[in-house]
């Protein structure tokens, strides 16, 4: 059995899907989060994949650049998390409800 | 080559270098007095100023400081371009952080030390923005955007221990994090379709549609749409828009503005550059979606924006309306682009003048800013009162206001492309929304027993008077603004 870039095309379209599944459907705020990390792995698979099918460099120099960026966004983001948790002692993003309108 | 070859990123090095300065200082300056805020200032204007020297550097040049096809007037490299596009991008962004930054100066007073954080993420936002009006590569294009949507993330929960702006902040950065997650993914797939990252050049995706014949274009199709749904978030094109009205209502009203214009910018900048520069020759594939996000984004934007009693969501359910608006000029293809450039420059103004009003009457950090709490306003402060009124006007397309000159473009454009549906639709939710916009009005001008003076700030009331001069100028007289915009196109 060979195993072509299709399959991991494939496998990072499940991955991203089941990110954005996790985002629209878990309340807590810290697996929403790893969620969307689930999400950006997802795309550098897929960069990956393509890179090497291809035979372009460019591919694999954007994975890294995913890589830095998501790392900054978990920087900020377990940040803000922190800041909820302090001010409601709780992650649940229904309890976010302060505005409505 | 020395300075021919930085001028096309001076606008970022300056932004960048000014956001590193202000940081410095504040570690050693007095901590009472907020020293870096000017330094902000000159580094904003020291941008723009960039940007009018790129401006230039594009006319006279002809062209092929670095490489270029004979028919395209303009320096490129695989990673940065500079373009009429780019530099009328550099001028506005420039101007608009200026205006910014003095609309949130009573906050930045107000958070004394901690201000100095406040002033760097606007610059680092600032220099997002335009990295991706000014780059042909998808990834830069990213990069540009997150630096800037994380910059946001931070401002909008920047008033400490308040649980709206906690909310603001959780919301906007979970939302604009998945938004982001999908353009890239959106980006990835077009690799794979294209085999390229890059709009111009060699091997570009321009390059690969001018050779190849698409026999399954799912990918690809598949990678557009998730580079529009991106970006549609971002612009809070309806139905991407739920975040919007609750990020714009926790977040401090003196950082809503930059939030909510800067965003709009670039983001129809790299929608722009992407789909009008790359993608034209797949026009008919991408051009329907953006006219039925255009007209959901009118009608849900002026529906909601109907019932709305704060005036912060009022304004994010009337940008809703204006985004729609705004997508529909790219329908038109590259004729749409100079309609887009002055509807979304003037645009820019008056967001940001509204907002700063806003934190003059509610406070800059407040989250509510209840419709009611403007009641008489012209009496209390004639000045505030009338300048909110050339704003409203301006914002709901009345004649002689910059947003009817930018309407009538953009519904001229549409209409061109045979979209005449798409600007019955506009005509209809432009007459509608002028209920709202004339309901904040008439509030202004009620009379009000209990009305005690108000006292603005010299710095609030220029920025206010900027946006509302703007208005006013591009309303009567918007012929230089459409001369310089035909010359700003992204191919």
């Amino acid at each position: 059995m060979i195993v072509t870039t299709t399959w991991f095309l494939l496998l990072a379209a499940a991955l991203f899907s089941i990110g954005v599944a996790g985002v629209l459907i878990r309340r807590n705020a810290l697996v929403m989060f790893m969620s969307i990390e689930l999400m950006l792995n997802a795309v550098n698979l897929t960069f990956v994949a393509v890179s090497r099918e291809l035979g372009l460099i460019e591919g694999q120099v954007a994975a890294l650049f995913v890589m830095v960026v998501a790392a900054t966004e978990v920087t900020v983001g377990l940040a803000i998390v922190v800041a909820v948790f302090r001010t409601r002692a709780s992650a649940n993003v229904d309890e976010l409800a302060e505005m409505k309108g | 080559m020395g300075n021919a070859a930085l001028l096309p990123v001076a606008f970022e090095v300056i932004l960048i270098a000014g956001a590193l300065l202000v940081l410095m200082v504040a570690v050693i300056a007095d901590r009472r007095r907020s020293v870096w805020a000017p330094i902000a200032g000159v580094a904003y204007l020291a941008a723009a100023a960039a940007g009018i020297l790129q401006w230039r550097a594009v006319a006279e040049s002809g062209g092929d400081l670095y490489f270029s096809t004979p028919d395209i007037v303009i320096v490129r490299s695989p990673m940065v371009v500079m373009d009429g596009f780019s530099a009328f991008a550099a001028i506005l962004l420039g101007l608009l952080g200026f205006v910014a930054l003095l609309g949130s100066w009573d906050l930045v007073v107000r958070l004394g030390k901690r201000s100095a954080e406040f002033v760097a993420l606007g610059l680092l936002a600032v220099a997002g923005l335009h990295m991706m009006a000014a780059t042909p590569n998808l990834i830069v294009i990213f990069i540009g955007l997150e630096t800037a949507s994380i910059s946001f993330y931070i401002l909008a929960g920047f008033i400490r221990g308040s649980r709206a702006s906690d909310e603001s902040a959780l919301k906007y950065f979970l939302l604009g994090s998945l938004a982001s997650a999908m353009f890239l993914y959106g980006i990835a797939l077009t690799f794979a379709a294209t085999g390229s990252l890059t709009i111009y050049g060699a091997n570009s995706i321009r390059d690969f549609f001018s050779v190849a014949i698409i026999t399954e274009p799912g990918i690809l199709l598949a990678g557009l749409a998730l580079m529009l749904a991106g970006l549609f978030f971002k612009v809070s094109a309806a139905p991407f828009h739920q975040w919007a009205p609750d990020v714009y209502q926790g977040a401090p009203s003196a950082a809503v503005g930059l939030m909510a214009a800067g965003i709009k910018v670039a983001a129809f900048a790299a929608l722009a550059r992407i789909f009008i520069g790359g993608f034209i020759s797949q026009i008919d594939a991408w051009a329907p979606i953006i006219g039925v996000v255009a007209a959901l984004s009118m009608v849900v934007g002026t529906t909601m924006a109907l019932v709305q009693t704060d005036l912060k969501r009022l304004l994010a359910y009337s940008g809703v309306a204006h985004s729609g608006y705004l997508l529909a000029t790219f329908v038109g293809g590259v004729e749409g682009v100079p309609p887009m450039w002055f509807y979304v420059s003037t645009y820019a103004f008056m967001v940001v003048g509204a907002f700063t009003i806003v934190s003059v009457v509610n406070g800059p950090a407040a989250h509510a800013a209840p419709i009611s709490s403007f009641k008489g306003l012209a009496k209390r402060s004639p000045e505030m009162g009338w300048l909110l009124a050339i704003i409203m006007f301006g914002l709901s397309g009345m004649p002689f206001f910059a947003g009817f000159v930018g309407k009538v473009f953009a519904f001229v454009v549409a209409g061109e492309a045979g979209f005449l549906w798409l600007v019955v639709i506009g005509t209809l939710a432009t007459v509608v929304g002028l209920a709202f916009y004339l309901k904040v009005v008439a509030t202004i001008f009620a009379p009000d027993e209990s009305g005690e003076g108000l006292e603005a700030s010299t710095s609030a009331r220029i920025a206010i008077a900027i946006s509302a001069t703007v208005t006013v100028v591009f309303g009567i007289v918007p012929w230089p603004l459409l001369e310089v915009v035909r010359d700003a196109l992204p191919i």
